[in-house]
């Protein structure tokens, strides 16, 4: 139970947000899957992201301890914020891109 | 085209999709399964206590008032060790003033207040792992104090044995569990699998580079 509390908190609540929204618009299941890829999309952009992120960061680690200015900790490059802000930078590109395609 | 759409057919977004595919079902395999358990079952390396000359416990990190819960988790754990009387000597790491915070001299402090005395702790510097190891030859080897108990967290023994090896030391790797091993929570599981891609992909850059 302790393992699978929160899936049952997230399956409530998601069919709680389901049935609000089917009951306002009865045909919206129809663009779910839809949204659920372009969810895809933005997971898998915060991947690029997050990867490039502990990438630039690598590369400016070594840099600078090759340059012996100052001493950066590899470990700085995975701190778990920057999950959270790759998923910001993707959520913000993919709404750019699409803005711009849809302005096309 | 005035008053109508112009399509623009979207660029391969079956690139992105994929990776965001694997993501989610990384993330539940992850968070949900025991794989991380498994995992670290299969990565770590086995404790192998037994008598010494010193033990030798690497830096984790001080912030500006305390050690981090790993820094004090391994410090614990060799001054244990030498309560057991498996080494004379208890070296402590952790970097220098002006690199971070005092990490050494805080767990010689806690070492006294544990019972450990003066003349058996020894502080050392170093920034990273190959740091700490070249400082912990400077300070042990010209009394000839070679067979060393290494304390380290248990993901990143392999990668610190290799390093003190290679130095020259003969290590009994004596390493410290610093995440949950066995947790159900997947808070719990998604830090070990944190640990263990971190420590991962460490290995694999290091024998890339031919460190190791």
């Amino acid at each position: 139970m302790e393992a699978y509390f929160v899936l049952v908190l997230v399956a409530l609540t998601s069919l709680g947000a389901g049935l609000l929204e089917a009951r306002r618009q009865p045909r919206s299941f129809v663009s779910l899957r839809a949204a659920a890829a372009r969810a895809l999309e933005a997971a898998g952009l915060t991947i690029v992201f997050f990867l490039a992120n502990v990438a630039t960061g690598a590369l400016l680690t070594m840099a600078a301890r090759a340059s012996k200015v100052t001493f950066i900790s590899i470990y700085l490059s995975t701190d778990v914020t920057l999950i959270v802000l790759s998923l910001l930078q993707a959520l913000v590109y993919q709404r750019w891109r699409e803005g711009r395609l849809e302005a096309r | 085209m005035a008053g109508s759409e112009e399509i623009v057919p979207r660029r391969a977004p079956w690139l992105t999709r994929g990776l965001g595919l694997a993501l989610v079902l990384g993330f539940f395999a992850m968070a949900f399964t025991p794989l991380p358990n498994r995992l670290h079952r299969a990565f770590v390396a086995p404790e192998h206590l037994g008598h010494a000359e010193a033990i030798v416990v690497l830096g984790a990190g001080a912030n500006l008032d305390y050690l981090t819960e790993r820094s004090l988790r391994r410090a614990v754990h060799g001054i244990r060790l030498y309560h057991r009387q498996l080494a004379p000597v208890v070296v402590l790491h952790g970097p220098w003033p002006g690199w971070g915070a005092a990490e050494a001299a805080a767990r010689a402090e806690l070492a006294r207040d544990l019972g450990v005395p003066d003349d058996a702790i020894v502080l050392a510097g170093g920034r990273t792992t190959r740091e700490e190891a070249r400082e912990s030859w400077a300070r042990l080897s010209k009394d000839g104090r070679t067979r060393i108990l290494l304390v380290t967290g248990s993901h990143h023994m392999w990668r610190a044995r290799a390093l003190f090896e290679r130095q020259g030391f003969d290590v009994l790797p004596a390493p410290v569990n610093e995440v949950a091993t066995t947790g159900l929570r997947p808070e719990q599981r998604l830090a070990l699998a944190r640990s263990l891609i971190q420590e991962g992909t460490a290995r694999l850059v290091y024998r890339l580079a031919g460190v190791i």
